[in-house]
C-alpha cells in the first residue's frame, strides 16, 4: 500500500521559500522548545490499546515581512521544527515548511480587529516512514482586541496530507477560537475551543488470528477506510484510517519572561466521536521566544 | 531733570523686561512617590505668550520595538519626525483628536516630518506591534517643562505677572491646576500632588502557540 508522495505541495513550498528575501524585510525569528505529555497516542478507544507518550521538541520560524499598503501584511515564513518521542521512536519527526499570509487590519490601532487567510505547507518526515507526509491547507483568521486584558482569535484551516502510506492520507477542515486573558503585562490564561471534521487514525491493539494481525476489538474490521498492521508502538498494533468530528478544549497559564519570552503550561482535552471515538488528554510545558 | 526721569523709566522698563523667574514644579502621587513624565506648563493670564516653534524637527525614536522618549511635549507648530532605529518596519499612527496621522511601514529615517498644529494631547501607536505606545503634549504656549525621575521640572524665563499653573500626565485621573504669581526674579516651588490611573499596558511577549490538536 506504499504509494509514491505527490509533488503538488513541494513545489509551492519550495517557491514560496524562495520568494520573500528579495521583496520584503527581514527574516525575524522566533523559536519554541516543549515538552508534553499525551496520554493517548494511539487514539484508541478505551480498552482497545490506549498508549501514553512522552515527547519533546524544538522549532524555529523566519518571518518575512512585506507592507501591502491600505493596512495590509503580506507576511512568510519558513519553520522548522523537531519532535522526539521518547515513548515510541516511529513517532519522532523533523518537519519544515513555508506559510504565505495576507493579513489586513481594519483600521488603525491597537483595538482594531485584523483578519488574515493564506497557505501553509509541510513536509514532515517521521522515524516511522509509512507516516511521512506533504500537508498543503487554506488557512484564514480573525483577531481583535477587546480591551488591554483580553483578545479573542479564530483560526480556520482547510488541509489535505498525502502520506507515504494512504492510512496516514487524509483531508480535514478545522476551526479553533481562543480568547487571551493577559491578568497584567507578566500573567495570561488562555482558554481555547477546537473543532475538526476529516480523516484521522485510530491504533488498535492487534491479535494474531488465522487471517493474519486482526484488531482486538472484532467490530473494528467494519470501520470504513484503509487500516493495516504498524510496528510504531512497542506491541502489535493496527492503524485505522477513520472519517472523524474532533472537539478539543484547553486552558494554559502563561508568565512573560521579559519582553521577548514567554512559558506555557497548557492541558488540553480532545474528545473523538464518530465510528472510532476516543478521548486524549495533552499537557504541555512550552517556551517561547521572539528576538 | 526730566531727562533723567526718562531715563530711570526706560532702564527700570527695560530691568523688568528682562527679570524672569523659575518655578520649579514638583509631581507626586498621593502616596509620596515622584511622578515623571508628566508636562508642567503655565498659561499666562495677563498677556498671551506666543509660541515659537524650533526652526528643526524634534525626533521621537523606534528602538528595541518602542518609542523613546515615552512623553515629548512641544509647542504647536512642531514638526516631528520619527526615525526608526531598528532593523523591523514600523508604522507609526495617531487617530488622536489634536492630530490624525500615520507613516505606512518604514525601516531607517523616514523622510516624513508631521506637524502638530493643534494643541492637545496625542496617542502615538504602532499597528505593527501593538505594544508601542507614546505621548506628544502640544502647548500653546512656550513656558513648559517634563518631569523627570525624580519628579521636578523647571519651568524657566518666566516674565512677572499672573499664570495658571497645569499639569498633564498620559495616566491623569483628573485635572490638576492652580493659579501661580511670578514676581521679579524670584524663584519659586510648585507641589502638585497627581492621581494617576493603573499603567496598564499590552503585554508585549510572544505567544507560544501551544499543541495542536491532531
Ligand atoms: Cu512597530
Amino acid at each position: 500500500m506504499l504509494r509514491p508522495t505527490k509533488g503538488r505541495f513541494g513545489a509551492v513550498a519550495l517557491a514560496l521559500s524562495l520568494l520573500p528575501g528579495a521583496w520584503a524585510d527581514g527574516p525575524y525569528v522566533s523559536d519554541t522548545a516543549r515538552v508534553s505529555w499525551e496520554d493517548n497516542v494511539t487514539n484508541a478507544s478505551a480498552g482497545n490499546g490506549v498508549l501514553g507518550a512522552f515527547s519533546f521538541g524544538a522549532g524555529t520560524t523566519l518571518s518575512w515581512l512585506h507592507s501591502g499598503g491600505f493596512s495590509t501584511l503580506i507576511l512568510s515564513d519558513l519553520s522548522a521544527d523537531f519532535t522526539v518521542c521518547t515513548s515510541y521512536r516511529g513517532l519522532s519527526n523533523i518537519e519544515v515548511g513555508p506559510r504565505l499570509e495576507v493579513r489586513h487590519k481594519l483600521g488603525l490601532g491597537a483595538f482594531a480587529p485584523s483578519l488574515y487567510a493564506g497557505i501553509d505547507g509541510k513536509a514532515t518526515g517521521f522515524q516511522d516512514p509509512e507516516q511521512s507526509k506533504i500537508e498543503g491547507a487554506f488557512i484564514f483568521g480573525y483577531s481583535q482586541r477587546l480591551s488591554e486584558a483580553f483578545q479573542v482569535q479564530l483560526d480556520g484551516r482547510l488541509g489535505s496530507y498525502d502520506a507515504q502510506d494512504i492510512v496516514f492520507t487524509g483531508n480535514y477542515a478545522s476551526l479553533a477560537g481562543a480568547l487571551n486573558w493577559d491578568l497584567d503585562e507578566t500573567w495570561r490564561i488562555r482558554v481555547t475551543g477546537g473543532w475538526r471534521a476529516g480523516d484521522t487514525v485510530s491504533n488498535y491493539t492487534a491479535v494474531m488470528s488465522p487471517y493474519g494481525w486482526i484488531p482486538i476489538e472484532s467490530d473494528a474490521l467494519n470501520l470504513p477506510g484503509a487500516w493495516h498492521y504498524v510496528r510504531t508502538f512497542d506491541a502489535p498494533f493496527v492503524a485505522y484510517r477513520v472519517s472523524a468530528r474532533t472537539w478539543s478544549y484547553g486552558i494554559s497559564v502563561s508568565p512573560a519572561i521579559g519582553r521577548h519570552t514567554s512559558l506555557t503550561l497548557e492541558v488540553k482535552r480532545v474528545e473523538t466521536v464518530g465510528a472510532a471515538p476516543y478521548l486524549d488528554t495533552v499537557v504541555s510545558l512550552s517556551v517561547a521566544h521572539r528576538y | 531733570m526730566r531727562h533723567f526721569l526718562l531715563f530711570f523709566l526706560v532702564v527700570s522698563l527695560t530691568a523688568s523686561a528682562r527679570a524672569s523667574g523659575t518655578v520649579r514644579v514638583v509631581a507626586k502621587d498621593p502616596s509620596g512617590t515622584p511622578v515623571a513624565d508628566a508636562v508642567a506648563y503655565v498659561l499666562a493670564i495677563d498677556a498671551p505668550a506666543p509660541v515659537r516653534p524650533p526652526a528643526d524637527p524634534v525626533a521621537i525614536i523606534q528602538k528595541d520595538q518602542e518609542f523613546l522618549p515615552y512623553v515629548t511635549a512641544v509647542v504647536v507648530g512642531t514638526r516631528v519626525s520619527f526615525p526608526n532605529k531598528d532593523t523591523v518596519q514600523h508604522h507609526v499612527y495617531s487617530v488622536s483628536p489634536a492630530k490624525k496621522f500615520e507613516i505606512p511601514l518604514y525601516i531607517g529615517e523616514s523622510s516624513a516630518t508631521i506637524l502638530f498644529d493643534h494643541p492637545g494631547p496625542v496617542t502615538l501607536g504602532c499597528n505593527i506591534h501593538d505594544w508601542m505606545v507614546a505621548y506628544i503634549y502640544v502647548l500653546a504656549t512656550p513656558y513648559f517643562a517634563k518631569t523627570g525621575t525624580d519628579g521636578a521640572a523647571d519651568i524657566t524665563g518666566l516674565p512677572p505677572g499672573r499664570y495658571r499653573l497645569e499639569l498633564w500626565h498620559p495616566r491623569l485621573a483628573a485635572k490638576v491646576g492652580r493659579e501661580i504669581t511670578i514676581e521679579g526674579t524670584a524663584d519659586s516651588t510648585q507641589v502638585v500632588s497627581v492621581t494617576l490611573r493603573p499603567d496598564r499596558r499590552i503585554r508585549r511577549a510572544p505567544d507560544s502557540e501551544g499543541l495542536g490538536y491532531k
